[in-house]
């Protein structure tokens, strides 16, 4: 089995987050969202991370930092949305140059998965294709997102909807699957029309007649794709304590809810509620309230509700 | 450097245009035979010390300034004024140095001479200076973010009256499906902020739309030295009601709505 990580996005919804980094690289409760991923891995599979080729480097310093054998990182040469293979096409791409024919667990790297992986990948059977849906306990927010509707067996795959307005299932798919060696050729057929619908290739299986198993998890499951997000599974992972990533100067400070304070930083006189900040920022005087501050900020005397700051930023008032 | 030898091109014209318009006032008024009377070179010395003041009055009113309209009513008051100064400190420095005053015709006939010379003069002048400015590389390449009706009007003014600032480029944060409006390439989404303001020498950034973006352009612009301008519609300003005021030394976004103002 080989793990393929979809990371070639240009994430613009998180923009200034994502200014000079990939989404799955940004720092969530303390590492980034791809090493979770990984780090749930058993060690044994070796791991493909597709990204484009801005945000390569950021990717080759990740892979440094990280304790697994095998890390092989393939460059999309895209600078630009529209010369973007897509994501399956760049799967596809790479299942025929590097002559794959094994298991394929897809995994998008802007995900954060909760349940253990071991189990997922246990729970394929052989020649099916499995797809891990989280279970968001609400209809009303199964609306936005893609909905998995189960055959009466309760665990195969009748159908998919993509963000429903009247939802019949509380099952929302995660960016978790496997695609079994034997179901490639449809993949790659697949991927020649649709290079950009991942999902699509599920809905395609089910077209030609092929079982899909659902695996069902109501363990912890973020789709990292705005800021509102980004903050829930902060505040989700970390419930409410603060987490201090080192070398940190706090001073005269509250701080309420899930806050993280990058390494370097320093706070001073100032009241921080569901905050983060990234690495080396300096907080002054300052009320920060549901705020993402990306690394070397530099914040006097402001007060701030609900922003995400771009890398270097400055505001201090005289 | 362009801007700096068309700015001082354009006040050495303008000390000339407006001596000369003095100039024209005596020949009106005294006859084109030189007069022992009201002898000419004590009138023209009293012109040439006037003249820098004039153009002072004019500078700290801003009427050099390259974004600056002088087809505006506004800038006609500005020089309606600078000329009203101008003629009274005139008399007032003839006086002081030949303790004689003149003909009143002669001060109305340099008051309107130097008004209207000098202000077409402006409107001619600022033809040439727009031309030059936006002549490529443009002297003020301009970064619109943000597709709105209010931007897209912005951005047709600017190349309609040829401002000289130049739109080069469009980003908008949610993207859209126009490849460019009024000639100008829509490029993407915010994202591309950074490759946009250092490819294109970006001096100037219009924000449209986007409000929760307006730190972060704003972090932008300080890092590069790039001004930032802000459209009122952006906070829901469009009636054109809004000013810029200080309150105790606070500056800040006046709105009166007229029905409160009768």
């Amino acid at each position: 089995m080989r793990a393929f990580i979809l990371a070639g996005g240009f994430a613009t919804r998180l923009w200034p987050l994502t200014e000079k980094r990939a989404k799955p690289l940004l720092p969530l409760a303390g590492k980034p969202l791809i090493s979770y991923i990984v780090e749930g891995l058993p060690r044994s599979i070796p791991v493909t991370v597709s990204t484009n080729a801005i945000f390569a480097h950021g990717f080759t310093e990740w892979r440094a930092t990280i304790d697994h054998e095998s890390i092989d990182i393939v460059i999309e040469q895209s600078k630009r949305d529209d010369q973007k293979l897509g994501a399956l096409g760049a799967l596809a791409q790479w299942v025929d140059q590097s002559h794959i024919n094994e298991d394929i667990l897809l995994l998008t790297g802007d995900n954060y998965f909760g349940f253990d992986l071991q189990s997922f990948i246990e729970a394929a059977r052989k020649d099916t294709a499995l797809l891990a849906a989280h279970d968001i306990g609400d209809l009303d927010r199964a609306r936005s997102f893609g909905t998995v509707l189960l055959n009466e067996d309760r665990q195969t795959i009748r159908a998919f909807q993509e963000k429903p307005r009247s939802p019949e299932s509380t099952l929302v798919s995660t960016g978790c699957s496997l695609l079994p060696a034997s179901l490639l050729p449809v993949l790659q057929e697949y991927a020649t029309h649709h290079p950009d619908n991942v999902g699509g290739i599920f809905e395609e299986l089910l077209k030609r007649g092929k079982t899909i198993d659902c695996f069902i998890s109501d363990a912890l499951w973020f789709d990292i794709g705005s800021f509102e997000a980004y903050l829930a599974a902060t505040r989700a992972l970390i419930g409410h304590r603060t987490i201090d990533e080192g070398d940190i100067r706090c001073d005269r400070t509250r701080c309420n809810g899930s806050v993280v304070l990058g390494k370097g930083s320093s706070v001073t006189n100032s009241t921080l509620t569901d905050t983060v900040l990234f690495d080396r920022c300096s907080v002054e005087d300052c009320v920060l309230t549901d705020c993402v501050i990306d690394a070397d900020c530099v914040l006097k005397g402001i007060d701030l509700t609900g922003k995400m700051l771009r890398a270097g930023t400055r505001l201090t008032r005289k | 450097m362009r801007l700096k030898a068309l700015t001082i091109l354009w006040l050495l014209s303008d000390a000339l245009l407006f001596a000369g318009a003095y100039v024209l006032a005596y020949f009106l008024r005294v006859g084109f035979l030189l007069s022992t009377d009201f002898p000419f070179n004590k009138y023209l010395l009293a012109t040439v010390i006037v003249t820098p003041v004039w153009i002072i009055i004019l500078m700290m009113n801003r009427a050099y300034h390259p974004l600056r309209n002088q087809r505006t009513a506004a800038n006609a008051a500005t020089m309606i004024f600078a000329a009203l100064v101008a003629t009274a400190l005139f008399s007032l420095t003839y006086y002081f140095q030949y303790t004689k005053f003149f003909s009143r015709l002669l001060l109305v006939l340099a008051f309107v001479l130097s008004t209207l010379i000098t202000w077409l003069w402006h409107i001619l002048y600022q033809e040439v200076l727009r031309a030059w400015l936006r002549r490529d590389p443009p002297t003020y390449p301009t970064l619109i973010v943000g597709i709105t009706r209010e931007s897209r009007a912005l951005i047709e003014t600017l190349q309609r009256h040829r401002n000289p600032l130049k739109p080069v480029a469009i980003l908008d944060g949610r993207g859209g499906a126009e490849k460019e409006i009024a000639g100008i390439p829509m490029l993407g989404r915010l994202h591309k902020l950074e490759e946009t303001l250092e490819e294109l020498h970006i001096t100037h950034l219009i924000q449209g739309s986007d409000l929760e973006q307006s730190l972060n352009l704003l972090s932008a612009c300080r890092q590069r030295g790039i001004t930032y301008m802000l459209l009122p519609s952006v906070l829901g300003i469009v009636e054109r009601d809004e000013r810029v005021e200080s309150l105790e030394g606070w500056p800040v976004t006046v709105v009166t709505p007229e029905q409160l103002m009768r």
